[in-house]
Formats: structure tokens, C-alpha cells, sequence
């Protein structure tokens, strides 16, 4: 468990990290977010004791970390993956840390057998990859299977192949009971990771709650709905007081929010107003961290046409992470019926016609 | 790769049993000492110390041994520790950059950090550095002082004017230059904690031994002279000439005197390296 009480980080008149109070428990895997300068890595660095809070204090199973007895045996950090000689070979960073915590020397093996470096564990680190060398920082990590990991953006420069297992190999930590603290800006990624979230922008603690809780708190759920006569839709929509948007680049669909889908599928059934898609739209991380920091975040890139904190279109970020209604939904709805269908394209829907 | 990435039943906190005992200091010397001997850059400065020194002495006794033997015969005074000099060249250089780059490549390379969750009590490895690095240096020291002490004979031998340890001074000097050479890798530690930059460290501290401390020659008078001789290689190298010749009380320190104040210099460095070590974020 790690517990920050009041943790103060100030630089000159700035307050990296600002009165920070948090709780990261064991058995679960908790996400540290926030926009870049946040404060999230000087948070991390210090409760490796590697920076002094001005004020307040952090624990690491009721200890600061500096009275650990055997640091690698209680916390393991995985923090830029740079943090190792590039002179010395893999197997020999490690066997470096090992001995300094009286690790016996076939741990480190075993290690290197876990993050899958055995080809290159006598070569010097300095050629390595960042995905070879954020391996070799996890190997580091587990040295001393310690009961508290933490990860600072753990998945940089990994693979897909590589961020799976990362992915698992979190679950599974905390799995075994262990404390798991995981910073990323990578939202998507830790939707899919963290059964906890702490959000933090401008130093300053925004939220520390579920992930679930996190999202449902922070973003909106909305109804997506693609029909034929959509103009018709809109206008009866627009008449019972829904506010509608449309879909940029879409002229099929439009959202509506703060209504139920039942409600809109009804309202098209009632009109005989053919449907191809209803959906309701779950509200990604993306999205709730959005709302949550927009005004929280440090540096904004200055694109023109963009709002502060939106995030430049990356793949698999997109917020629409659609949760098709059940068969209940569908069927409500007579003249349409095809509101079950996956909606990727209207001609499945004439099909049926 | 695989799925489970901790065998069951491991020591630590998570699901095994109870963590016993401390990593101590033992433990930070071992490491440390395997720190050291890993990375290429200790054999090669190490290796420029020991042919560099050697080389040096043997070309610079080869030159001079006829201008000593001349002042010999001639009755003039003139000091056989040349057969020492290449130490206080490529020698004094090496060992000092050893000493920096002991510390100042893990902040070059970030390494610092990970040595620091490994170890969060931060003078045990300055203190850890320290003492492996004087021992090291120390042994290389000397075996480069004994030969340094030999190769360089062989000229003088040529010329009929060679000298043996019972030379005066000649023990002290090759014993005290070992030692000189581990003060200076420390001199280089505590800098190199100081300034946590190697291009830094080092320039400042070979400026200290090799230029600023001949500066203060030229201030008049017996603050010029006393800035002369305490300054750190002015100090310490004392202990590395024979001084049976023309030592100047106003202007050098007796050997041991000389050794003791360079001790005292780099001591109180390494106290404020160690200060700033706990204090600074890493």
C-alpha cells in the first residue's frame, strides 16, 4: 500500500505536485493519470525517495522508502527506461542490483527468463531497443518480487505483442495480492488495465475512484442513431426537447443525449421511421479524462480548430467504444428492427428490408 | 515469455514470506565493486594509468639521463625522481577521472536512480565508492609506481648514476605516489558528486591540479605562497618527489605535512559531496 499524506512538490513559485493526498491499495491495479508536466513523475520519483517532498510525505507499506530494510524486496519501479549504464550488459545491471539486496544471483536469471531477454542478456544494454530496454527496466522491477510495482509509463515503445503481455503481467501482480501503481497518458490503455484510477492535473489530485466510477462520473452517455429519414428523426427529436448532434462526416447519424435509447428506438417506431443503428455510446476514459483536466492541462500544442486538452487523433484512442443494446431494444422498435445489427453499413439494414 | 511472471513462493512482500535482515553496507560494497569492475571505462583508465605512467617515465629518464648525469658529475643539484614523473602526467590524469566517472557516469546515463531505489541510503554508496576506489587505485598505484620506479632506472643505469629504493626519499615517494594517485580518484568522486557532470568535473579539477594552483605563484608575498602550497596537487604531490633537492619551506609543504592537507582537502569535499548527495533530488 502506498499512502501520500499532504505530498508538496515545489520548484522556485511552481507547485509540481500540490498537497497531494492518496491511497494506492494492494490487489489491485491502480492508473496514475494526467497531462504531460502534471506532476506524475515527480510524484513517482518521490515516493522512490529519489526526490524530497517540500512538504507532506508519502509511505510505501507504512514506511517512507528511505527505512525500507531491503527496497527491492518491498517496491519495484520501472521509471524511464534509460535509468541503467549502457556500458555494463543486462545480465550484469541486474546482477549489480541484486547483490546490493542480498538477491540470490539465480533470481536474476529467472528474471531475464520472465521479460524474454535471454538472446541479449550478455550484450551491452546501450544497443538495445526502448522496448528491449523497458524490458530489461520490468526484469529490473521484479527483482525482488516485491509487494508494491511501480510503473511509469510502462508500454512506451513496446510492441503490440509486448504491450499484451505488460497488460497481463500487471493483472496478474495484483492478482497475487500485490500494489500496483501505473502512470500513463495513454488513456485507452489503462481503461483496459486499471480497476482504479487517480487523476491528477496541475499537481493537484482530481479524482481517486474506480475506474468504472471514473468514467460514469465524468462523461456523458449518449444514444447513437442512424436512420434513412435521420432529417425527420431530428426534427421529432429536436420537437421532444433532445439535444442532437450530428456526426461529422456521417450524414446518416446523429447523437442525442441525456436519453435513453429505448426512448429514441420508440420514438421512431411510433412515426414508422426505419432505423439502421441504434447504439448507446459508452464514455471512454478518453473522454472522462478530457472533461475532468481540460482546464489542468500544462502545456497545449496549439493546433488551430482545437479545443485545450483535446488530443490529437492517435488509432485506437477513439472515444466511441459502442455497447450494442440487446435484442429488447431491437424489437421494441417495429418498422425498423435493425437496430441490433452492427451498424457498419446501412446496406445490411436494406438487406432486411 | 509467459503469463505467470513471478514463481510462487519468492521472498518479498506480495505473496511470499516475511522479508528478514537489511540490505546493508556489505551489500552496497559488493555491488558497488561489481559496478566498478562491469563497465569498460575502469580497465581502459585504469590501463592508461598503468602503460601511460610507465611509458612516460621510461621516454623522460631516456631523455634526461645525460643532462643527469652532467649535473652529477658537475656537482650541481638535480633530483633522480624524475624516474617517477610519468605518474604525475598521465598517471595523476587517469586516477582523477576515474574518480569522476565513477559517480558521474550514472548521472550521464540515469543510472543514478536506479542505484538509488536499490539503495536509498545515499552516503553508504558515496562512502561505498570511495573506499573501493582508493583501494583500487591505491594497488594499481603502486604496481605502476614500482615500475615506473624500475623502467626508468634503466637509462640512469646506462649512464653508471642509477638509484635503488634506498635512495633518500625514494620508498616514501613511490609508496606516497600510490597514495597520492587513490587521493586524487577521490578528489575525482567527491567533484563528480559536487558537479554530477564529467565534462565539468573533470575540467575543474584538472584546471585545480595543473593550472590555478601555478597561478598563485604569481600573487607576491606570503599569501601567494601560502595559496601555492595548500593548493590540492601542489599539497598532495609532495609526497611524490624525492625532495632531497631544493625544497623551498615558503613555497612546498614537507611530504607528510603536504599528503595530510590534500587528505584533509579531499575529506572535507567528500563530507560536502555527501551533504549535497542526501539533499539533492536525484
Amino acid at each position: 500500500m502506498i499512502q501520500a499524506v499532504g505530498l508538496t512538490k515545489r520548484y522556485g513559485d511552481k507547485l509540481a505536485v500540490d498537497h497531494a493526498d492518496f491511497v494506492v491499495e494492494a490487489g489491485t491495479v491502480t492508473g496514475f493519470l494526467g497531462p504531460n508536466g502534471a506532476g506524475k513523475s515527480t510524484t513517482m520519483r518521490m515516493i522512490l525517495g529519489l526526490d524530497h517532498p517540500s512538504d507532506g510525505g508519502v509511505t510505501v507499506d507504512g514506511k517512507p522508502y528511505r527505512n525500507l530494510p531491503v527496497p527491492l524486496r518491498e517496491v519495484g519501479a520501472l521509471l524511464d527506461a534509460k535509468s541503467v549504464h549502457g556500458g555494463r550488459t543486462a545480465y550484469n545491471h541486474l546482477a549489480c542490483l541484486a547483490r546490493s539486496n542480498g538477491i540470490p544471483m539465480r533470481r536474476v536469471d529467472e528474471v531475464i527468463g520472465l521479460v524474454g531477454l535471454e538472446q541479449v542478456a550478455k550484450k551491452r544494454s546501450k544497443n538495445f531497443s526502448l522496448g528491449m530496454g523497458q524490458r530489461l527496466g520490468i526484469a529490473a522491477a521484479l527483482l525482488g518480487d516485491p509487494g508494491t510495482l511501480l510503473f511509469d509509463e510502462p508500454v512506451n515503445g513496446l510492441d503490440p505483442e509486448g504491450i499484451l503481455w505488460v497488460r497481463n503481467l500487471m493483472k496478474s501482480l495484483a492478482a497475487q495480492g500485490r500494489t500496483v501503481f501505473v502512470s500513463s497518458h495513454l488513456m485507452s490503455e489503462m481503461a483496459l488495465t486499471a480497476d482504479r484510477v487517480i487523476v491528477i492535473g496541475r499537481g493537484q489530485i482530481k479524482a481517486d475512484t474506480t475506474m468504472r466510477e471514473f468514467i460514469a462520473q465524468n462523461a456523458t452517455t449518449h444514444v447513437r442513431v442512424r436512420s434513412p429519414h435521420i432529417g425527420k428523426l431530428r426534427e421529432l427529436m429536436a420537437g421532444k426537447g433532445w439535444r442532437t448532434e450530428a456526426l461529422p462526416d456521417d450524414d446518416g447519424a446523429v447523437e442525442v443525449f441525456d436519453v435513453a435509447s429505448e426512448a429514441v428506438g420508440d420514438l421512431a417506431g411510433q412515426n414508422g421511421l426505419w432505423l439502421h443503428e441504434l447504439a448507446v455510446i459508452q464514455p471512454s476514459l478518453e473522454e472522462a479524462f478530457m472533461s475532468m483536466t481540460a482546464d489542468s492541462v500544462e502545456y497545449h500544442a496549439g493546433v488551430p480548430g482545437m479545443e485545450p486538452g483535446q488530443i490529437l487523433g492517435q488509432p485506437g484512442l477513439g472515444p466511441d467504444q459502442p455497447v450494442w443494446q440487446g435484442q429488447g431494444g431491437g424489437q421494441s422498435q417495429a418498422p425498423g428492427g435493425t437496430s441490433s445489427s452492427t451498424g457498419s453499413s446501412t446496406g445490411s439494414g436494406e438487406a432486411r428490408r | 515469455m509467459t503469463a505467470t511472471p513471478v514463481a510462487a513462493g519468492r521472498p518479498g512482500t506480495g505473496p511470499g514470506p516475511a522479508i528478514t535482515g537489511r540490505a546493508g553496507f556489505a551489500d552496497v560494497i559488493s555491488s558497488e565493486w561489481m559496478k566498478i569492475r562491469t563497465v569498460r571505462s575502469t580497465f581502459w583508465t585504469l590501463i592508461a594509468l598503468f602503460a601511460g605512467s610507465s611509458v612516460i617515465s621510461l621516454l623522460i629518464t631516456l631523455a634526461a639521463a645525460n643532462s643527469y648525469a652532467k649535473d652529477l658529475a658537475e656537482g650541481k643539484p638535480d633530483s633522480a625522481d624524475i624516474v617517477l614523473a610519468g605518474l604525475a602526467f598521465v598517471g595523476q590524469i587517469a586516477a582523477y577521472v576515474l574518480g569522476v566517472m565513477t559517480i558521474s557516469a550514472e548521472y550521464s546515463t540515469g543510472g543514478i536512480r536506479t542505484t538509488l531505489t536499490a539503495m536509498p541510503r545515499r552516503v553508504e554508496i558515496l562512502v561505498a565508492k570511495a573506499i573501493l576506489l582508493a583501494v583500487i587505485v591505491f594497488v594499481i598505484g603502486l604496481v605502476t609506481a614500482f615500475v615506473c620506479f624500475y623502467l626508468g632506472n634503466i637509462p640512469l643505469h646506462a649512464k653508471h648514476v642509477g638509484i635503488n629504493l634506498s635512495y633518500p626519499g625514494a620508498t616514501r615517494a613511490v609508496f606516497g605516489s600510490a597514495l597520492y594517485l587513490a587521493g586524487l580518484s577521490m578528489f575525482g568522486l567527491a567533484l563528480g558528486f559536487l558537479l554530477r557532470h564529467t565534462a565539468g568535473a573533470i575540467t575543474i579539477g584538472l584546471a585545480l591540479i595543473f593550472i590555478i594552483g601555478n597561478l598563485f605563484t604569481l600573487i607576491p608575498g606570503s599569501v601567494g605562497h601560502w595559496l601555492y602550497k595548500v593548493m590540492p596537487g601542489n599539497a598532495g604531490g609532495q609526497v611524490t618527489s624525492f625532495g632531497e633537492t631544493g625544497r623551498n619551506p615558503d613555497k612546498a609543504f614537507a611530504p607528510w605535512t603536504g599528503f595530510t592537507v590534500f587528505l584533509i582537502e579531499v575529506v572535507v569535499l567528500l563530507i560536502v559531496g555527501a551533504i549535497l548527495f542526501e539533499r539533492r533530488d536525484a
